[in-house]
């Protein structure tokens, strides 16, 4: 029975061309808009490292200005990053699991080998943990240990792109680099690695693609670097006359995540900030009021507003078009579907039950949602494409592959395209089978 | 004039649904359009605000010393004279921030020792005394630095912050000191550093996290900045030579030291892009969707048009056997239309209204302004009126004869 109604639906569509591509292009627009819509927002809302939702925790503190909140738009939120004394403190103290502390600066790597042109390249400096907290993939070798932090050692990760562009491609492991003019030995190389947001370091850009070289917290320090790259904010008012007096300085430029597998840790995790912030409240630091928190990667990334008010206006946009697309269908069809009435009353006289009536015409609605989500989905290709052109940008790779058309994509298209069917074939083809097939045998 | 509404409603009444569907399609179609053109108007708005200087005429090399070896106070007076000489080039300084550029550092500034005086953030840009020429704005008040009163860098072994003169935008002069004649007033830093402003310039627009924060008032510091990682130099061109000494000025630099690397040479015609990037964007993507909503919205009024005229090829033909011309058949479906478009518009209007406020009590955006409102009825009501106008035509071109055939 299904063949025969295909067969019904495919001699319908063939009588009225016209009619037909008017409806299979406008449900395929709508699909191809929200598919466009729905592919970046999901893209930017995701959280890359789902599997460690409930283990994963940013450390923040509020050491704000006594008189205002860091953040106008969030006033309940402590600043994003730490000053060093405390992140140091909490990092030593951390009852975790794991913990990475670190920042981001610029620098410029020269491989070894007499002729090798020196090249920037973003690097993260943090603490051994940082791999193996947020499941970082490597292709040659790996991260570096605890012992190495202290020394610090001159150990380096290099991301895939960098050894590519340094070595061609090679396990680089035990090769020498100098990384501003000081020599690293390459321990580890990473396969292609790109967390969608970076939630680990959101001041730096949500979507900026991760660093390229990975070395030990420490030389941080040891080199007097005072970062030249991120964000560094100043709350106190007292002057700086020395790299120890920026040590020491309330100025906030470190990221501290910490690892806390249970319920217990987090409870240990909380009462280390809350007794070392009574204790720094003592001595007159921290002059708002009392704002520890550990924050889960979901929420952090709703905290820092990463998907953007502009992308929630779009999806809105894109789902009332759909809606006009939809009206736009189901008055075709109704009109369409009345226009075969006659025929519809010698089926029914014939024998045919409403329900067989009704399973036709919402048949035939059906092939034309597949048909419109199929133009949709190629559409929708197409549409990524010239989003991903708007976005192209020199220095921020990864904004472009948040709009990659991907399995997502798809998913999203068949269920609109579902959705579709149903809510453009449902009523013209009740309508059909309630038709009182008498007065159409007239004529 | 006899409108002929009765006849309208009642043969609406018959297809009521069509008419409905036509009617929802528009009202969504009013409501998509006031909004996002209120949007496209504000971003538009945003982007086209002025930057105070010759942005198109000027570019940026970003240039990375990465050694202990880098002779920063050499290499700054052989860059700047090499820049400063091409021919081309009007003038350049180095910077530690530039318009629109990513790097920021900004501190709050009060107009009296007051602790409770209000403060106001600035953003610092660190340039020398080829400040005002480079960035292509101009004093309105005092006078400019001298070159004797270029400070050395910051550093580790000279952590000085005292600053003796420095220069305010028009603005930040207004929100300090309530007019823009600051000239020989005192102004202090967060830290309490007291210094003279000698010169007010006309308003120039800030770092990227100025514009963005909404803080973009920015003060000159007439000092150098280094320190190992990058550095900025401004380099306004004449008209039209941009290009070229951008590539001349990458190649030389790239090699004229082996103690930094040149990491990008840009325009700052690429940092306003980059700036205002997510704002082009979001006034393309509403636009696009815009037109399409429209296009979808005439197709469903022609087709719903087209339709009836066509299940009443019958009616019509009659008519016109009993007299009506060809302008009254017109009329009557012009005016059948315009009821489904008027109710449409009447829920669109409610819909408009709910949904800009919605969208104002969010995200932030602007109220809904009742111009735009009024445009927009007026609007959807022409372009309804243009796609019912074919098919009427249509319908006036049926035959008397056709009504006497399938008697």
């Amino acid at each position: 029975m299904i063949g025969y109604y295909l067969r019904l639906a495919l001699h319908s569509f063939r009588r009225n061309v016209g009619l037909t591509s008017v409806m299979v292009i406008a449900v395929g627009l709508g699909i191809a808009v929200c598919v466009v819509m729905l592919t970046i927002y999901h893209a930017m809302s995701g959280n890359p490292i789902w599997w460690k939702a409930e283990r994963l925790y940013a450390v923040t503190m509020d050491l704000g200005y006594a008189d205002k909140p860091f953040n106008v738009k969030h006033p309940e939120l402590p600043p994003p990053q730490l000053a060093y004394r405390d992140a140091k403190y909490l990092a030593a103290h951390a009852p975790a699991r794991r913990h990475s502390l670190s920042f981001w600066s610029v620098a410029v790597i020269v491989a070894d080998g007499a002729h090798a042109a020196p090249t920037p390249i973003s690097t993260r400096e943090t603490t051994a943990d940082f791999f193996a907290m947020f499941d970082v993939p490597f292709q040659y070798g790996t991260g570096w240990s605890s012992r190495e932090d202290q020394g610090p050692a001159p150990v380096i990760v290099l991301s895939k792109s960098m050894n590519d562009k340094l070595f061609g491609g090679e396990n680089s492991v035990g090769r020498t680099v100098r990384w501003n003019d000081h020599p690293f030995r390459v321990v580890g190389v990473l396969k292609d690695w790109l967390p969608m947001p970076k939630f680990f370091d959101l001041v730096s850009g949500a979507f900026n693609a991760p660093e390229a070289g990975y070395i030990p917290f420490a030389w941080g320090v040891t080199l007097k670097q005072v970062p030249n790259a991120g964000s560094v904010d100043c709350t106190s008012r007292n002057p700086v006359n020395s790299y120890d007096d920026f040590l020491n300085a309330d100025c906030m430029w470190l990221q501290l995540w910490v690892e806390l597998p249970d319920a217990a840790s987090r409870t240990q995790m909380q009462t280390l900030m809350d007794n070392y912030w009574s204790e720094q409240r003592k001595a007159g630091r921290f002059p708002r009021a009392r704002n520890n928190r550990l924050t889960n990667v979901d929420q952090w990334l709703r905290d820092n507003d990463v998907v953007r008010d502009d992308n929630r206006v779009l999806i809105g946009l894109a789902m009332a078009f759909l809606a006009i697309c939809l009206f736009n269908t189901i008055g075709v069809l109704l009109a369409k579907f009345l226009g075969r009435a006659s025929i519809t009353g010698i089926r029914r006289a014939l024998g045919a039950t409403r329900r067989d009536i009704t399973v036709q015409y919402l048949l035939e609605a059906g092939v034309l949602a597949v048909a419109g989500a199929t133009f949709g989905l190629v559409l929708a290709a197409f549409g990524l494409a010239a989003v991903r052109a708007l976005y192209s940008q020199p220095d921020r790779g990864g904004f472009q592959e948040l709009t990659h058309f991907d399995t997502t994509s798809v998913l999203w298209a068949v269920a609109l395209a579902a959705v579709s069917a149903l809510a453009a074939g449902c009523y013209p083809a009740w309508r059909m089978g309630r038709l009182p097939p008498a007065r159409y045998l007239k004529a | 004039m006899n409108l002929q509404l009765r006849p309208a409603l009642t043969a609406l009444w018959r297809n009521h649904t069509g008419a409905l569907l036509v009617a929802a399609q528009i009202g969504v179609a009013l409501a998509v359009l006031v909004n996002a053109a209120c949007i496209v108007h504000q971003r538009i708005a945003k982007m086209s605000r002025p930057t105070g200087i010759d942005y198109r005429n000027e570019f940026v090399v970003w240039s990375q010393a990465f050694t202990d070896r880098f002779d920063f106070p050499s290499a700054l007076r052989e860059d700047i004279s090499y820049l400063r000489g091409l021919p081309g080039v009007v003038d350049a300084t180095q910077a530690n921030s530039v318009p629109m550029g990513w790097s920021n550092n900004s501190t709050e500034f009060r107009a009296s020792t007051d602790p409770n005086a209000p403060r106001v953030q600035l953003s610092m840009f660190n340039m020398d005394d080829h400040a005002i020429n480079t960035l292509g704005t101009h004093l309105i008040a005092g006078r400019n630095f001298r070159p004797d009163e270029i400070l050395p860098p910051l550093t580790v072994e000279n952590p000085s912050e005292f600053v003796p003169v420095l220069i305010l935008s028009r603005d930040a002069a207004q929100k300090l000191y309530g007019s823009a004649n600051a000239v020989g007033k005192a102004i202090y830093d967060d830290a309490g550093h007291a210094a003279t402003v000698i010169g007010v310039i006309e308003n120039v627009i800030s770092t990227s996290w100025g514009v963005v924060t909404g803080s973009d008032q920015i003060v000159l510091i007439p000092r150098h900045t280094y320190k190992l990682g990058p550095s900025w130099y401004l380099v306004r061109t004449q008209p039209g030579e941009r290009d070229a000494l951008m590539r001349t000025v990458e190649e030389h630099m790239s090699r004229s030291n082996p103690n930094r690397v040149i990491q990008r040479v840009d325009a700052l015609e690429m940092y306003k892009d980059t700036l205002y990037r997510d704002d082009r964007n979001m006034a393309i993507f509403l636009l696009t969707v815009t037109v399409l909503v429209l296009i979808v919205t005439c197709v469903g009024i022609v087709g719903l048009v087209t339709f009836n005229v066509s299940t009443r090829t019958r009616q019509i033909g009659t008519r016109r056997a009993l007299g009506a011309r060809c302008r009254d058949v017109i009329r009557y479906f012009l005016v059948e239309n315009a009821l489904v478009t008027t109710t449409g518009i009447l829920a669109g209007v409610v819909l408009a209204l709910g949904v800009g406020y919605l969208l104002s009590l969010h995200f932030q955006l602007p109220r809904l302004d009742l111009l735009y409102l009024l445009a927009g009825v007026l609007a959807l009501w022409l372009i309804a009126l243009l796609s019912a106008w074919q098919p009427a035509r249509r319908a006036a071109t049926v035959a008397p004869a056709v009504a006497t055939r399938t008697l």
